[in-house]
């Protein structure tokens, strides 16, 4: 871990004293210095996003033809689209159920480092491997673990004598949702495990040696003084962890599509189908699912913010 | 008639076009241009040798133009056809089929009637891709909905298929209920990455149950799905599928996969597919073709009791061409159809992809590795008939979607009771 | 003997951990390993018995994707865009950084927020219309077109890691350059860079490996087969029907070679670099 967030707010309240002209510059120089970020930023990140508020209240058809529609997509969106509404409640479950597993998950293996496990040095970097593979790799490489015929999963419960359990993992819809979301915990674990332990060795070692005098048994030590004590790491990794999720599209595209019966649809997903795969060529039915999702995050990042970090908000 | 698969000798006009071809080509400046064509069948040797050859032929009668095919698998085509075409870019000409009328709506393709040569080309062909009077697309593969088997399986189950090749319903399900028994696959088939195979049954057994006109009514909205002749039909698949007539990863087994699954590895009994099936299955075993010596037969679909149609089949038009309405030469993209469309590169079709095709074409003495193949495939022609479109080609919108997810995938995929199938075609299909 | 006995009840409760640990190795490495031993055998080989050694070892099988199929060319596609991306976006980003940590002036918090919001935009608000615009600049289906678009997305991260870095830096420090003589550029140049360079190094590490696994932008920005990224030439090869399994391995094994290499010998700093948002 860098310095901590106290620490660059002492600095910076301390460098905020007036100081002879080193925090000063000409209207010149700083434009020379920002003028390229804000420039490309503005022109390919504020300008898109504003367009897209634009075409959601269009319908963007082909050869130019842009007709205004007012509220007319939204309405549809939230009224008659029963695919919009299976794609939401499928991106809430797989957001909530991956995150809760992948931060506590994450935290788990952390301890298991933290308790000096046999190779633990080592096991911190193959465990992070995953980590670094695209969404393309891990997503290709989890349908084969699926597959029916040659696939690891089914292998391993044959061997095991449960070939009874043996089935089409992501081709029905009572077990596609979930099989996409251990692949994609499978790919995220080592990233909250290294910031967890990275967050463990910076706690004071007197304290969890005081705890070890008290004969404090493991579980207590983690509920009462562990987790406590990392609970601006859980907030951090639980608020990055669920913005990151609410987008999920590579990994669900790669690996079902969206499919079986829409098991597997996101509000990712749906958006680029609507876009790019329905036969209607609009772009303004899309963009409006984008928008409305947009707010919906939007809203889910104050309210958990508000809700869990109380005083420490966000850094920016 | 159509029925006839493109067999009839049409070898004066061939001469006549073949002249008039010649004419377009002295005309023809030399100036240096590509023509940029971007097809599917990446993986069928034969068609890609197809339409290779006509590229050459081109550029041989066209001095200073290049034709340049860039080869795709099916959903990447799409994926990037998508894209570029309301960009105003893309290719001058590319793969098309029949059903992907959105394309022609937005008007991403233009009509081809005054462009390209139709009188290579048969009538009832050219009619599929016939729209308010316009014709879009330049159709060159023809295809029949077959019920492939492997004779040596159905042996060993001892069961003796009738010289016309025709079951009924019941004897078929029985043949699916001992393939079970015996622990073989009763019906190789998956709909992993394509929007139908898994309605190729149920499509069949609907119109030979309802007949054409009705069957044409069930997918334009205007019958119930709930009518007892649809339930009945759905009943009986229903009834295949508890059986275990579908693969286990019959959700997830690609097409391709699912030809392998037939007549390599684990083997199945039947195999109900268009018939371009041989496209990809007669290429050499290592490459992933069917083995040398399987002993591929054809049935007919099964009879349904008291059905109305029971010698219908589908025929329909699969690998179609059209010009992109952003092209730059549309002359020299509709010369290219045209060199796709003489009688001898429809000749050179049927006898190296084994397969029909909406060109006029003369083969009466068919010869070649796979001739025993093709004369049974003539063979289960006899006395059918045709019923031009499939499914997919009729449904639209929601519909077509529905179709996707319901009568293809979770309803043979026994995810779906009959009742539940009526309810969610009727809710995007029935406009009654 | 009381400590002994502790010792060994310590060790018996050691157990369980030491077989969870080993477990978790092998759910976390194995999938890695099995493509590795598939990207060296031939794809009947795989399907007669998924799971064997590979013998004989088929190397070969990387000079023919290299060679027969586009890997290549998907390869230096992606070396291409993730470079020059990279090197765009560590150079405007770190300029920016420096200005908004160092210089006090009115909108600087405007300007702070303006670019960190871009942090929690998802790419589904972008792409649509972002595939608008490149068309409208003829940018549409151009690795330049890529780039452009991959900067923009990554300068909110960029400035947000090293603009917490750069704050930290000792006014001082700046002071006596100021005191030297030194211009705002070679400030800029002389201070901020080489005392931020671990920083810098971080924001490198971690745009690398996300552009160079970025698959949504690329998906929908390119169509040519010849300007494909890796990702999507993977995914290309996929797509087809009678799936080369054994091939796709030996693709897979070249996206991700170029990632573990670098991971073997700078595994701290890519740790560091993926997990920077994160931890600051």
């Amino acid at each position: 871990m860098s310095i901590s967030g106290r620490l660059s707010r002492f600095a910076r309240r301390n460098s905020a004293r007036p100081e002879i002209d080193a925090r000063r510059a000409g209207i010149g120089i700083l434009v020379v210095f920002l003028a390229p970020a804000l420039l490309i930023y503005a022109g390919f990140t504020i300008y898109p996003v504003l367009r897209t508020f634009y075409n959601a209240f269009h319908a963007i058809k082909p050869h130019g033809v842009v007709e205004f529609v007012g509220l007319g997509n939204f309405t549809a969106l939230l009224l008659a689209d029963s695919i919009f509404w299976k794609a939401v409640s499928n991106t809430a479950i797989f957001t909530i159920v991956a995150t809760i597993v992948d931060v506590f998950g994450g935290l788990l293996l952390a301890l298991c480092l933290f308790a000096r496990a046999p190779l633990a040095p080592l096991l911190r970097v193959v465990w992070f491997t995953p980590v670094l593979m695209s969404y393309v790799v891990v997503g290709i490489v989890w349908v084969w673990i699926y597959d029916y015929d040659w696939g690891l999963a089914n292998a391993v419960l044959h061997w095991l004598g449960l070939g009874a359990y043996e089935q089409s993992w992501l081709g029905h819809p009572s077990t596609a949702l979930s099989s996409v979301l251990v692949a994609h915990v499978w790919k995220w674990l080592g990233f909250n495990m290294i910031v967890f332990l990275a967050a463990l060795h910076a706690l004071p070692a007197e304290v969890l040696g005081a705890a070890e005098l008290d004969n404090c048994g493991w579980l207590a030590k983690l509920v009462y003084i562990i987790i406590p004590m990392l609970r601006a790491t859980i907030v951090n990794l639980l608020v990055l962890s669920f913005i990151g999720k609410m987008m999920v599209f590579d990994l669900i595209w790669i690996m079902t599509g969206g499919g079986p019966l829409w098991s597997t649809e996101t509000v990712s997903t749906y958006v680029y189908k609507r876009a790019f795969e329905w036969n209607t060529f609009d772009l303004g039915y899309p963009s409006a699912i984008a928008v409305l999702w947009f707010i919906i995050i939007l809203a889910f990042i104050a309210i958990m913010t508000r809700l869990l970090r109380q005083r420490d908000r966000l850094e920016f | 008639m159509h029925a006839c698969f493109a067999m009839r000798s049409v070898a004066a006009v061939g001469l006549v076009t073949a002249a008039i071809l010649g004419g377009v080509a002295t005309k023809a400046s030399a100036q240096n241009v590509t023509l940029e064509v971007w097809s599917h069948e990446a993986d069928e040797p034969a068609k890609v040798a197809f339409r290779e050859l006509a590229a050459k032929n081109l550029e041989k009668s066209r001095p200073g133009a290049k034709v340049k095919i860039t080869w795709y698998e099916k959903n990447p085509l799409f994926a990037a056809l998508k894209t570029a075409l309301p960009a105003g870019k893309g290719p001058d000409v590319f793969y098309l089929e029949p059903d992907q009328v959105e394309y022609i709506t937005a008007s991403y393709v233009i009509p081809l009637d005054d462009l390209v040569n139709w009188n290579n080309i048969e009538p009832w062909a050219r009619k599929v891709w016939t729209h308010n009077g316009k014709t879009y697309g330049i159709p060159q593969e023809a295809y029949t909905n077959e019920l492939y088997y492997d004779k040596d399986a159905l042996k060993k189950l001892g069961i003796a298929l009738p010289a016309n090749g025709q079951l009924t319903q019941a004897q078929f399900l029985e043949v699916a209920k001992k393939a079970r028994a015996a622990g073989m696959t009763p019906i190789s088939q998956g709909v992993g990455d394509r929007p139908y195979p898994g309605a190729y049954i149920s499509g069949e057994a609907l119109l030979r149950k309802l007949g054409p006109d009705d069957y044409q009514k069930l997918f334009t909205g205007k019958l119930s799905f709930a009518d007892p002749r649809v339930v009945e039909v759905l009943k009986w698949v229903k009834e295949l599928v508890d059986a275990g007539a579908y693969p286990k990863n019959f959700m997830t087994l690609k097409l391709g996969e699912s030809h392998y699954y037939f007549y390599s590895k684990p083997g199945a009994v039947t195999l109900p597919m268009g018939s371009w099936y041989t496209g990809r299955a007669f290429v050499p075993e290592d490459k992933g073709g069917q083995p040398e010596k399987f002993p591929l037969g054809i049935m007919q679909y099964p009879a349904m009791d008291g059905g109305a149609c029971n010698q219908c089949k589908t025929s329909a038009i699969g690998a179609s061409f059209v010009i992109n309405a952003a092209s730059k030469q549309k002359e020299l993209a509709a010369a290219f159809l045209n060199a796709m469309s003489t009688p001898e590169m429809g000749k050179m079709w049927i006898e190296t992809v084994y397969l029909q095709t909406g060109i006029k074409a003369d083969v009466k003495n068919f010869s070649g590795p796979h001739a025993a193949y093709f004369t049974e495939l003539m063979d289960r022609q006899k006395g059918v008939t045709y019923f031009i479109g499939s499914p997919r080609d009729m449904v639209t919108g929601e519909c077509k979607d529905t179709f996707a997810q319901v009568l293809n995938s979770a309803f043979p995929g026994g995810l779906l009771t009959v009742d539940q199938a009526v309810q969610m075609m009727n809710k995007s299909c029935y406009k009654g | 003997m009381a400590t002994q006995m502790r010792l060994g009840f310590a060790q018996l409760r050691r157990l369980p951990l030491v077989l969870f640990v080993v477990l978790y190795s092998v759910v976390s490495g194995g999938p890695f390993l099995w493509v590795a031993t598939m990207s060296l055998r031939t794809t009947a080989e795989i399907f007669k018995n998924p799971y064997g050694v590979p013998s004989p070892v088929h190397w070969e099988k990387f000079a023919d994707a290299w060679t027969k199929s586009n890997y290549s060319t998907y390869f230096w596609n992606s070396a291409t865009v993730v470079v020059v991306a990279v090197a765009l976006v560590t150079v405007i980003g770190s300029m920016a950084a420096h200005c908004l940590a160092r210089y006090r002036f009115r909108g600087n918090r405007f300007v702070r927020f303006l670019i960190l919001s871009g942090l929690v935009l998802p790419p589904q608000l972008l792409i649509l219309a972002l595939f608008q615009i490149l068309l409208d600049l003829d940018l549409y289906n151009t690795l330049t077109g890529l780039v452009i678009v991959y900067v923009a997305t990554h300068i909110a991260m960029t400035v947000y890691i090293l603009e917490g870095f750069f704050a930290q830096i000792p006014q001082d420090l700046f002071d006596a350059a100021r005191m030297d003589g030194y211009s705002d550029f070679e400030i800029f140049w002389r201070v901020t860079m080489p005392i931020g360079a671990p920083a810098i190094f971080t924001t490198v590490t971690l745009n690398f490996i996300i552009l160079w696994n970025e698959f949504l932008f690329a998906v929908v920005l390119l169509t040519d087969d010849a300007k494909r990224t890796l990702p999507l030439g993977i995914m290309h090869f996929t797509g087809s029907h009678q799936l080369d399994v054994g091939m796709v391995a030996t693709g897979l094994m070249i996206a991700i070679l170029p990632i573990i290499l670098i991971y073997a010998f700078f595994s701290e700093a890519m740790i560091k670099g993926m997990t920077a948002g994160a931890v600051r």
